[in-house]
């Protein structure tokens, strides 16, 4: 530095503000670091996760279940489709299996159905393994060709799994009253 | 080094006599054309005070997004809802109501009185009012008619949970008999809402699903 120089710096007006300027990047650095400390606690909180998780699984839940639970005729293929879109594992094996005699026997009834989840709770979540149940109720409005609507009212339970498109059902099952005769969706 | 900038900007005189007055301020210097050298160090300086103030402002806009997303993250609907994350609450809700529920919904013809009370103390507000006016209808014919019901949970989910209250869709079987006759078992859905009272669960809503 020459001497020149060191007047410049030396100056008690940059003195001041070179210690302003100090504080204020001390005071800046301490905040980020601080909310990005937030930030990484929240994102990494398993509790947090889980009940995002949980709640995807909810949706992701009623959403297929009202698609295996609807179809309309005429456009029986359409819904057959997006059957197995909504499934993974055992139960689209068996919509692949029975899917083209379960379309010929809607197709020939001319019924369309059209499902809605009226409540549902997840009752076990392992994200871990990426499973999960949930129960629900639906009210599926019936109408064969030429007939009045009929309301269906149903208890499920359903199975899901994680796949890599999403939260999808691979079991399905009414709960029948004890001693009452039961079925498959 | 005391003078101030003043003294130096109004005396030319001064400074030219004190060249330690005049080293104070270069900035006056430079606006009276001495020292032409130190108009480079001045633009770097204000170069130097211009970034550092952009830098502070990244710096606070990208905290406050963190902020603001920590924030949104812990205060998220789901984030309240402690169905299922809290494994001994939902355990605890389902529990009792699933409890409740058996209780109010079975009778016997010798058990009213037992079932009527059960009903006042499990039952509040809206629940204890459309449970009444139920119970009323059936009372007479539960003891004259020898009815009997067994009410049985099947599956109990908890849609949300606080800390005071709970949404739960509850599965039960009802088996009903009438005098010694051949029992009959329906299936019954409820959306049931609960609230923590004195630390137990009381149902204050039922609705048909």
């Amino acid at each position: 530095m020459s001497g020149e120089e060191r007047a410049v710096a030396d100056a008690p007006e940059h003195a001041l503000g070179r210690w302003a300027g100090w504080c204020a990047a001390a005071a800046a650095a301490l905040f980020l670091a601080f909310s990005g400390w937030q930030l990484w606690q929240a994102e990494t909180d398993d509790d947090l996760a889980y009940a995002a998780a949980r709640d995807t699984v909810l949706d992701s839940g009623k959403r297929h279940l009202e698609t295996l639970n609807s179809v309309r005729s005429g456009r029986i293929e359409d819904g057959l489709a997006r059957w197995r879109a909504a499934s993974t594992g055992p139960l689209r094996d068996e919509l692949r299996r029975t899917g083209r005699s379960d379309a010929a026997t809607l197709a020939k009834a001319g019924t369309t159905a059209r499902a809605k989840v009226t409540d549902a709770a997840v009752v076990r979540l392992d994200t871990r393994s990426g499973t999960a149940e949930l129960i629900a109720t639906v009210h599926i409005r019936v109408t064969e060709r030429g007939g009045a609507p009929t309301t269906d009212r149903k208890r499920l339970t359903a199975g899901l799994e994680r796949t890599g498109d999403g939260w999808k059902l691979r079991a399905l099952g009414a709960v029948p009253a004890e001693g009452a005769e039961g079925g498959d969706s | 080094m005391t003078t101030s900038t003043r003294d130096v900007d109004t005396s030319a005189e001064r400074t030219a006599e004190t060249d330690a007055a005049a080293d104070a301020d270069p900035a006056a210097d430079v606006r009276r054309g001495q020292r032409p050298w130190l108009r480079g160090r001045l633009a770097a300086r204000r170069t130097r005070r211009v970034m550092l103030a952009a830098a502070l402002a990244v710096a606070v806009l990208a905290g406050g997004l963190m902020l603001f997303g920590a924030y949104r993250l812990t205060s998220a609907d789901s984030a309240r809802n402690h169905a299922l994350t809290d494994r001994e609450a939902t355990e605890e809700v389902s529990g009792e109501v699933g409890d409740a529920l058996a209780k109010v919904f079975s009778y016997t013809p010798d058990g009213v009185r037992t079932t009527e009370l059960d009903a006042r103390r499990l039952l509040r507000g809206e629940a204890a009012t459309q449970y009444r006016r139920l119970y009323g209808q059936l009372r007479k014919r539960v003891t004259e008619q020898k009815l009997t019901l067994t009410t049985r949970v099947v599956h109990t989910g908890v849609v949300s949970l606080d800390d005071h209250r709970a949404r739960l869709l509850v599965f039960l079987d009802q088996t009903s008999t009438r005098d010694g006759g051949q029992p009959s078992t329906a299936a019954a859905q409820l959306a049931v809402t609960a609230e923590r009272r004195g630390g137990e669960w009381r149902i204050v809503r039922l609705a048909a699903r």
